[in-house]
């Protein structure tokens, strides 16, 4: 076995390093337009599901977005759209922010105009389980969002629930929806984040 | 050649050396993400055999596994930003298991064991091979969790409806973790069995 002295060991590594960390900066900077046209897409297009426009293309989603939604004062960092749903009546589009099991999940959620009930929703996570919490992002979850109420029976704002089926009996079911079995975390990260992101509306 | 196909059965990093088992168990609820991580840690591991080997007459033994670390990482994060800008569904159906291909046993494994004492061309065809052997369990795996899991294969439905209205139901436990676990054990017994090895 060769001998390597300690000089060559020290500028070996330190040159590797350097020539790593080039290569890597430039690719990371060359693709960062790429990646962030994608981002953005992707909300948008998470805008418009959550309003009812459903299989549109990620790529035309940036169109069509801009047609239909406008940009709204929020409070704190909150983003508000008011946005021309797919049944052609008027709504709100809120931006939502929670903890998963793992790690971040937001969302959208498209009120109408009065932001009393729940036009739909659409959800994305970094890194919920698969098949398991990453099921929030699913049709049967998301759709089951669709027409629920903000208020309860007497007027006060109790946001839409994500809860077990059969506990909780004391919530009206248009104030609740079922959560994933095998993701309880994850679906009390949804209920917390739509409760947190919501009760702005009451202004 | 015939060395060269020992990872898919007799010699396979995950049935036979378990290696890299930990995320066989993670990404295998759903056939898609267990075949695009398959093909990732098959670039990666493939890539880097040949990239050390290329370097082996000039790495100091003493810090060889630093320069291992080293160069496994480039590829992953290069994997990771092109998958984000290319293939960018992809990239987050993996989400943070492509970062984690950098630990995975097997990469490590095949260059301290083969590309540092091996040249490029055998060296990349052994990353190839061991990437894929990995693949294979994790496509048998995947198979049988989304299947029995959730009644789907590739996000398609399998099992017909009428199955369901006459009171089948999809196994709740394939797609916990715990059942991967059961799933990778039996396939290590079954290949233990293989008494040619």
């Amino acid at each position: 076995m060769k001998n390597f002295s300690n000089k060559y060991i020290f500028l070996y590594i330190s040159a590797l390093v350097i020539l790593i960390a080039v290569v890597l900066s430039v690719v990371s900077i060359g693709l960062k337009p790429l990646r962030e046209a994608n981002v953005q897409a992707e909300k948008c297009q998470q805008i418009l599901y959550a309003a009812g426009y459903h299989d549109v293309d990620r790529k035309q989603s940036v169109v069509l977005f801009s047609k239909v939604a406008e940009k709204m004062q929020g409070a704190d960092n909150q983003e508000v759209y008011r946005i021309r749903c797919a049944d052609g009546v008027d709504g709100y589009a809120f931006s939502l922010e929670g903890k998963g099991l793992w790690g971040p999940i937001w969302g959208y959620a498209v009120t109408n105009i009065d932001g009393t009930i729940l036009k739909g929703v659409a959800f994305d996570h970094k890194s919920e389980t698969p098949g398991l919490g990453a099921k929030i992002t699913e049709e049967d979850f998301l759709n089951s969002f669709k027409g629920k109420c903000l208020y309860d029976k007497d007027g006060r704002f109790v946001s839409v629930r994500v809860l077990k089926p059969g506990t909780s009996n004391d919530v009206d079911a248009e104030n609740r929806v079922d959560a994933i079995s095998g993701a309880t975390l994850t679906s009390k990260g949804v209920d917390n984040m739509l409760m947190e992101g919501l009760q702005n509306i009451k202004k | 050649m015939k060395k060269y196909l020992g990872p898919l059965s007799k010699d396979n990093p995950v049935l036979v050396q378990t290696l890299g088992v930990c995320s066989a168990l993670a990404v295998t609820a759903q056939l898609k993400p267990a075949v695009v991580m398959a093909l990732s840690v098959t670039v990666v591991c493939a890539c880097s055999n040949l990239i050390i080997s290329l370097m082996r007459n000039t790495i100091p033994p003493r810090v060889r596994i630093i320069v291992q670390l080293l160069v496994v990482s480039f590829f992953v994060i290069l994997v990771d930003q092109v998958l984000q800008a290319v293939l960018y569904d992809v990239s987050k159906m993996l989400s943070v298991f492509v970062g984690l291909i950098i630990t995975n046993c097997i990469i490590m494994g095949r260059l301290e064991a083969f590309a540092l004492s091996h040249k490029p061309l055998p060296s990349l065809i052994d990353g190839v091979m061991n990437g894929l052997g990995y693949g294979l369990v994790l496509v048998v795996v995947a198979f049988f969790r989304e299947l029995l899991g959730s009644g789907t294969l590739w996000n398609h439905p399998v099992v017909p409806q009428s199955w369901y209205a006459a009171g089948y139901m999809n196994n709740g436990l394939m797609i916990l973790p715990p059942m991967a676990l059961i799933l990778v054990g039996v396939m290590i017994w079954a290949k233990g069995g293989d008494k040619s090895s």
